[in-house]
């Protein structure tokens, strides 16, 4: 994707809360350009609400989130929709709504208020349904789709927007095997064509294999940070999710793997 | 592949000239209907002004007066149904149902009978509808339209309007109260034709700006968080929706008195009409001006010479819809 030009996304120092509740406080991000990055952690630890806060969804209390060194919440709704893409956790769509409708929506942040739908819409459309291996499923509507298909053409959606960022919630958690590799290879393909990307994973074997860069959080704080081979250890894992595990290398792709996982009090 | 996705409107363009041509086909009807009944071809002669004195009279004097009443009020009741269900993303909620209506009403007829005030009645309708609003939104205590609390704090307020109305009826003189009794039900017997210029003017302008805002209104129908992410404005869109939607409530109860399951009705059918994935604004405008044209035109004839109030009609039709509505198995787009 050519036109796909890079912008930088970083939080500084943010505060996040829901009313009086804290859940993270003065967190540092800063996403590393045309890279994967994971945020892993336990339930509850803040990574959705980080997501949020980096997506402008959820304003921080104190500090900024910078798109292209400048404060997210300043800048107009419809700029920022073209630079970041987001795929939330909650996406329901009205019943009825085809594949094809709801990629469409993915190119309103290119729209003016009453301009028709544009060749480059057309061009921009035809090249995320065939990236999200839609195309075949365009005329279908969404709520007679497998899951996997489903989360296929939200993703369309979010590719439409052609933004150089892209956010993702939970892309796989309600996924099978099958259809959770199917969408981590896309994210990494799409990675590859030059999106910086962001995603909450649970799966921490697939976020080791599919993600660049790892950020861990524990108790709305980042507690390590970096590539997954260098962070992700026994200690970590333990720390994180109160687990211990042994650690050995995927033959076929050398990243971790965790073995032998069992309660810490055994 | 391509030629398939590129017009999603022409499903949409067809409802809407389909039903533009039942809401003509109804307005000659009602034009031509009634105690005097005059030819289609008369009543086109009246409307161009080459028809004799005593058509002239009927059609343009007595009927074309009320027909665009009705047109108009039905038209802004359904728009600002289909906007505050859309906001408040509950098909429930719509102003008569959260007692906005009824608010309109109280205001209004406390200007009719005079209370002292010596205001409009679209001003004071205008202002019912604001105030019920406001005091909805300060009971449910968030700043949002969203879920059952602001439809609850609605219905409560609508019963106590409901019931200030009917005791300022009955503080006034029998022939005064028995005056404005239509009206309170829903009538188009009892307009004035100032605020039936300021409802033109407020449905003008409120089509216009709903069309301008026509694309961020389509992200509402998904998560805030998706709506967000599109670019939409979230905050400024849901002020300036439900603002209009009070203001086509509160100009169309100054015409027509609390009609408010035309709000209901009219955009259910647009709804079923029209490709999902958009809000059918124009279409549930022209269904509602059909429907208050028809329940009108029934009200006319059924029982002539009397005349039963076109909110009765819509009521006797209206509720055993809204009951189907809740008890229907699987709701769809809008729960």
């Amino acid at each position: 994707m050519s036109h796909t030009k890079t912008a930088t996304l970083k939080a500084e120092s943010i505060t996040l809360a829901h009313r009086q509740f804290i859940v993270a406080e003065n967190l540092s991000l800063s996403l590393p350009t045309g890279k994967v990055t994971a945020i892993v952690g336990p339930n509850g630890c803040g990574k959705s609400t980080l997501l949020n806060g980096l997506a402008r969804i959820h304003a921080p209390r104190e500090g900024s989130v910078l798109l292209d060194g400048k404060d997210i919440h300043r800048l107009p709704s419809k700029e920022v929709a073209r630079k970041l893409a987001l795929l939330p956790q909650d996406n329901t769509a009205p019943e009825g709504l085809t594949v094809a409708d709801l990629v469409r929506f993915g190119r309103q942040p290119h729209q003016g208020w009453m301009t028709q739908w544009s060749r480059e819409d057309q061009q921009a459309f035809d090249q995320a349904v065939l990236a999200a291996d839609v195309a075949d499923l365009s005329g279908r509507a969404l709520d007679t789709l497998s899951g996997g298909q489903r989360q296929r053409a939200w993703i369309a959606m979010a590719v439409a927007q052609q933004t150089p960022l892209l956010l993702l919630d939970e892309p796989t958690s309600a996924l099978d095997l099958g259809h959770q590799i199917e969408v981590f290879e896309l994210i990494q393909a799409l990675s590859r064509q030059g999106k910086t990307i962001a995603m909450v994973v649970h799966d921490l074997v697939n976020a080791c294999r599919y993600a660049d860069h790892m950020v861990a959080m524990k108790n709305g704080c980042i507690i390590e940070e970096g590539a997954p081979a260098d962070i992700v250890s026994p200690e970590l894992v333990k720390e994180l999710y109160g687990v211990h595990c042994d650690l050995i290398q995927d033959p076929a792709t050398g990243s971790p793997l965790l073995a032998n996982l069992r309660p810490c009090n055994s | 592949m391509s030629s398939q996705f590129t017009m999603p409107g022409t499903r949409n363009t067809l409802v809407n000239i389909a039903l533009s041509v039942l809401m003509v086909l109804i307005l000659f009807t009602s034009l031509s209907t009634g105690t005097v009944q005059v030819s289609l071809f008369d009543t086109m002669s009246a409307l161009v002004g080459n028809a004799d004195p005593m058509t002239d009279f009927v059609v343009n004097e007595l009927r074309l007066s009320r027909v665009v009443a009705g047109l108009l009020s039905g038209a802004a009741l359904a728009m600002a149904g289909c906007l505050m269900q859309t906001l408040a993303r509950n098909r429930l909620a719509t102003p008569g149902i959260i007692g906005i209506d009824n608010a309109a009403t109280a205001f209004a007829v406390a200007s009719v009978i005079g209370v002292g005030l010596s205001l409009a009645p679209s001003a004071m309708a205008l202002a019912g509808a604001a105030a019920a609003t406001a005091i909805a939104f300060g009971l449910a205590g968030a700043n949002v339209t969203r879920g059952y609390r602001f439809i609850v704090a609605g219905i409560g307020i609508g019963a106590i309007a409901g019931a200030v109305t009917q005791v300022m009826l009955s503080r006034v003189a029998i022939d005064t109260a028995n005056a404005a009794y239509p009206w309170t039900v829903g009538s188009l017997n009892a307009r004035d034709s100032r605020s039936v210029l300021v409802l033109g003017i407020g449905v003008a302008a409120g089509y216009v700006t709903l069309m301008c805002l026509s694309r961020a209104l389509n992200t509402l129908q998904f998560s805030d968080a998706v709506a967000i992410a599109l670019g939409t404005r979230l905050r400024a869109i849901r002020v300036t929706g439900l603002g209009l939607s009070v203001m086509l409530t509160g100009l169309a109860v100054s015409v027509c008195g609390p009609v408010g399951l035309i709000a209901l009705l009219a955009p259910e059918l647009a709804r079923a009409l029209c490709r999902p994935g958009k809000i059918p604004l124009t279409a549930a405008a022209l269904a509602g001006a059909s429907f208050m044209l028809l329940a009108d035109l029934l009200g006319r004839i059924l029982l002539a010479p009397l005349e039963i109030p076109v909110g009765i009609i819509t009521a006797i039709v209206g509720s055993p819809y809204l009951l189907w509505i809740l008890l229907r198995p699987s709701p769809r787009s809008l729960t």
